[in-house]
Order: structure tokens, then sequence, then C-alpha cells
């Protein structure tokens, strides 16, 4: 029992497919562990009986080899055994990643090395874009929408479903509910280029409640600076050009390039879920981009002084 | 080979051809009917890729069947009357390649009846 609990621990956590947190999930999870335990009893009794065959004195293992041995053990066991699983198999195939009615609705897509999410316009609620972070509601059936910008991608969150790959030009489906509350990490399961194991993203699964309120939220404009020092990094930001690529909502900049960053403060990590959400992260980002995730299709602003940089990090930040 | 001889390997391998040919008829139909948007079309109740599936299905295991008799007659012959070793081989082969085969083509007819025919 303690040997048991060595491999195990840790396997629970935001990123684990045997913490499951929804009922797809779930199923899932219970055809695992059936699949797991089942082969090793199966090999482990394979194995002895093998031993048993080559080390016991002949006269006692001679039943090994004895036609009704092969029929039962060689055939009827295996047949019996796999007409089991085939149904219990594809009736959790049939019965995971089905659409709901009245799902709610969420684009992603995969691009190197990050994650365009879109929220669709839904009743009253007005249409707005976001990166690198999932937020759902609990309880209700949720279809994401996926495809890729660039190369093939594969959209995981392992604690929630399977995975579904992002294919350009081709538009997968997936389908799950959250059960439980939380923080989970979703991740790029298809390599995709030199930083596919830096694409990662957050999912916040809240109360129904407070997903209207953070989705009233980002269906704003961004925030106006409230002091000189962020209306200076502001300034610094539309300089700079970033606003080529990057789409602030409520200024000039609208790049569509790069990933929305009308919240940017709001998300809890930047890069793709690979740092805190703070001035000091953000600022290293803008200066070293280049340094930290060679490849990502942002350059660096390495001449920036410290003072530009706290200013244009500090906007950033601000635009919760 | 002698006609006689040709036979003997027909029956012992014609639990596998009528396993392949359920597999093709299968596949082929199904990714065909859904690939075109046909497998919406239904008789007496049953889309038309269950309906393949069940006549593709029930027809291989008749098949199998039978020839799983004949190889079992074959084989009990063969016991009365000592036989060469490639008769043995032949008829053996025979009774086990057909009764597997009878299990392998229910198998592949299993998902028609759980899944959803496009899935
Ligand atoms: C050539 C287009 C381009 C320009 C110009 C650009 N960026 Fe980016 N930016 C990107 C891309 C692409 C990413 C996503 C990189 C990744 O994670 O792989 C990104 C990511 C970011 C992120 C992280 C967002 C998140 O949610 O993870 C921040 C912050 C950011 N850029 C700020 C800036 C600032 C500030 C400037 C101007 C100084 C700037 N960018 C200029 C393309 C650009
Ligand atoms: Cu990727």
């Amino acid at each position: 029992m303690f040997l048991w609990t060595v491999p195990v621990a840790g396997c629970g956590g935001v990123q684990s497919a045997l913490d499951p947190a929804g009922g797809d999930a779930w199923d899932l999870y219970r055809l695992t562990i059936v699949m797991t335990v089942g082969a090793t009893l199966i090999f482990v009794f394979v194995t002895a009986l093998l031993l048993y065959a080559v080390f016991a004195p002949p006269e006692r293992r001679a039943w090994l080899g004895t036609r009704r041995t092969i029929v039962y053990g060689g055939l009827a066991f295996p047949i019996v055994v796999l007409s089991l699983l085939l149904p219990y198999g594809l009736v959790v195939m049939r019965d995971t990643d089905v659409p709901q009615p009245g799902a709610l609705q969420i684009e992603v897509t995969g691009e190197q090395y990050w994650w365009r999410v879109r929220y669709p316009a839904e009743g009253d609620q007005a249409e707005f874009s976001t990166a690198n972070e999932l937020i759902v509601p609990i309880g209700r059936p949720i279809t994401v929408s996926v495809t890729a910008a660039d190369v093939i991608h594969s959209f995981w969150i392992p604690n929630l479903g399977g995975k579904i790959d992002m294919i350009p030009g081709r538009i997968n489906r997936f389908n799950f509910t959250a059960e439980r509350p939380g923080l989970y990490r979703g991740i790029c399961a298809e390599f995709c280029g030199a930083q596919h194991a830096r694409m990662a993203f957050d999912v916040m699964v809240l109360e129904p409640t407070e997903f209207e309120v953070w989705r009233q939220s980002q269906a704003q404009p961004a925030q106006e600076p409230a002091i000189p020092h962020l209306a200076r990094g502001r300034d610094l930001f539309r300089a700079g050009g970033c606003g080529s690529c990057h789409m602030v909502r409520g200024t000039e900049a609208n790049g569509q390039f790069g990933p929305d960053l009308t919240h940017v403060g709001s998300r809890r990590t930047i890069g793709a879920g690979q740092f805190p959400n703070n001035v000091g992260t953000l600022a290293g980002w803008i200066a070293n981009v280049q340094q930290i995730k060679p490849g990502a299709k942002m350059p660096s602003y390495g001449s920036l002084t410290g003072e530009d940089l706290r200013a244009m990090a500090g906007y950033l930040e601000s635009l919760k | 080979m002698t006609g006689r001889r040709t036979a003997q390997v027909c029956l012992t391998l014609g639990g596998l051809i009528a396993w392949a040919i359920q597999f093709t008829i299968i596949y082929g139909v199904t990714s065909t009917l859904c690939g075109r948007g046909w497998a919406d079309t239904a008789l007496l109740g049953m889309g038309a890729v269950q309906i393949t599936i069940l006549l593709a299905t029930l027809t291989a295991l008749a098949a199998a069947a039978i020839l799983l008799i004949v190889s079992l007659r074959q084989e009990r012959q063969q016991r009365d009357h000592p036989a060469s070793a490639t008769d043995t081989f032949l008829n053996e082969s025979g009774v086990l390649i057909n009764g597997l085969s009878l299990v392998v083509i229910l198998w592949h007819g299993v998902p028609a009846v759980i899944l959803p025919a496009c899935a």
C-alpha cells in the first residue's frame, strides 16, 4: 500500500488526467483504471504461469500443455475478456464528448505558440477575444470549436477530457462539462515547433455568477490609465508599434497578429501559461521574449530603458 | 496443387476471407455514406449504415458458421481415418481459423449497435 502511493503521489493537481473534474473525464479515468489494473493482473498471472512452466517438475506442469488448458486459457479467456471490453470502450466513446443543446460556445485557435480565444456573442452578451485562458462556468455544457492558424496543434485539458486535434482549415469540436470549480491547466498535445513545450493555458472553472461578471468585464474596452506613470506606458506602447500586432480595444491598437491585450492584466499568466502575471514578468517578457521563448513570433524590445519598461509593463498590468 | 488441395486450403482460410469481405464492405460503405452525407437515409427505421453493417455481418457470420461446421466434420472424419500431416494441419487450422473468424466478424458488427453511424 505504501509503495503504491509513491508513483501515484503527484498525479493529482491542475494538469492531471488522474484527477478528473468533470463527467467525461471521470469516464475516461475509470476506463484507464480498468484497463491498467486488468492488464496488470493478467500480465502477472501469465508471467507466473510462464515461470511455472519453466521451473516446475515436468509431471506437475504437464497440465499446462493440454488441449483443455489451451482452449480455455488461450482462446476462451481472451475472447470473453475482449468481448466485455469492446462494448465497454464503445459505450464510453459514445457517452463522452457529446454535443449538448444550449452549450456555451467558445472558439480556440492554436497558433505558434499561443492560444487565440474568442467568446462569440450570446444573448445580450457582446463577443470578445482573449488569449491563453479558458474561463468556464461550472455545470454548464461547453462546446469548444478548435482550429489552427499555422500548423497542427492539439488542445488538451487533462482534468476535463480527451485531446482534440487543431487542424488548419478545419474546425473540430470538443464538448465537456466542468463539475468542480478551480484552476486547471491545458496544454498543446501535438508537437508544433520549437516552443511547443511552452504552449499551455489556464482553465478557470467559476460559479455561474462569477463567470457572468468575468464575461461582462472582458467585453468592456480597456481601462484608461489612471495615473501619469501608466499614461506614459500607454504612450510608449503606442510609439513602440505594439499595436500593429496586439489589440487593445478602446485604443487605436488594433493588431490581429498576437494575443488580444485589452484585459491582459486580468490573466493569471503570460506567455501561454509560462510566467505568473505581474509587472516584473511583463517587463521581462517585453525586453527578452527571444531569450525566454526563442522562436516566439514577437521581437524582444531590449533597448527600452528600465523606466520605460516599468511604465509599459505597469500599463499592461493595469489592464484588468 | 490438386483440386482437392485447393478446396481444402479455401476451407481453411474461408473464415478469414469472409471477414475480409465484411471488413471492406463495412468500412467502405460507412465512409462513403458518411462522407457523401447519405447516412441519414433510413429503411424500416434503421439507418443505411446500420443496415449495411447488419447485412454484411449476418452474411459473413453465416458463411463462417458453415465453414466451421464443414471443417469440424472434416476433422472428425480424419480422426477415424489416419491422414497425412498436411491434412491434419489444414483441418485443425481450419477449425481454429473459422471459429476465430466467427468471433472477430461479430466484434466488427458491435460498434454499429452502440455508436452513431458517423461518429
Ligand atoms: C510582430 C508582432 C508583435 C509585436 C510587434 C509585439 N508583439 Fe507582443 N506578442 C506577439 C505574439 C505572437 C505573442 C504571443 C507569443 C507566444 O506566447 O508565443 C505576443 C505576446 C505578448 C504578451 C503576452 C500575452 C499573453 O497573454 O501571454 C505581451 C504582454 C506582449 N506581447 C506585449 C507586447 C508589447 C508591450 C509590445 C510592444 C513593445 C509587443 N508585444 C509587440 C506579437 C507581437
Ligand atoms: Cu502547439
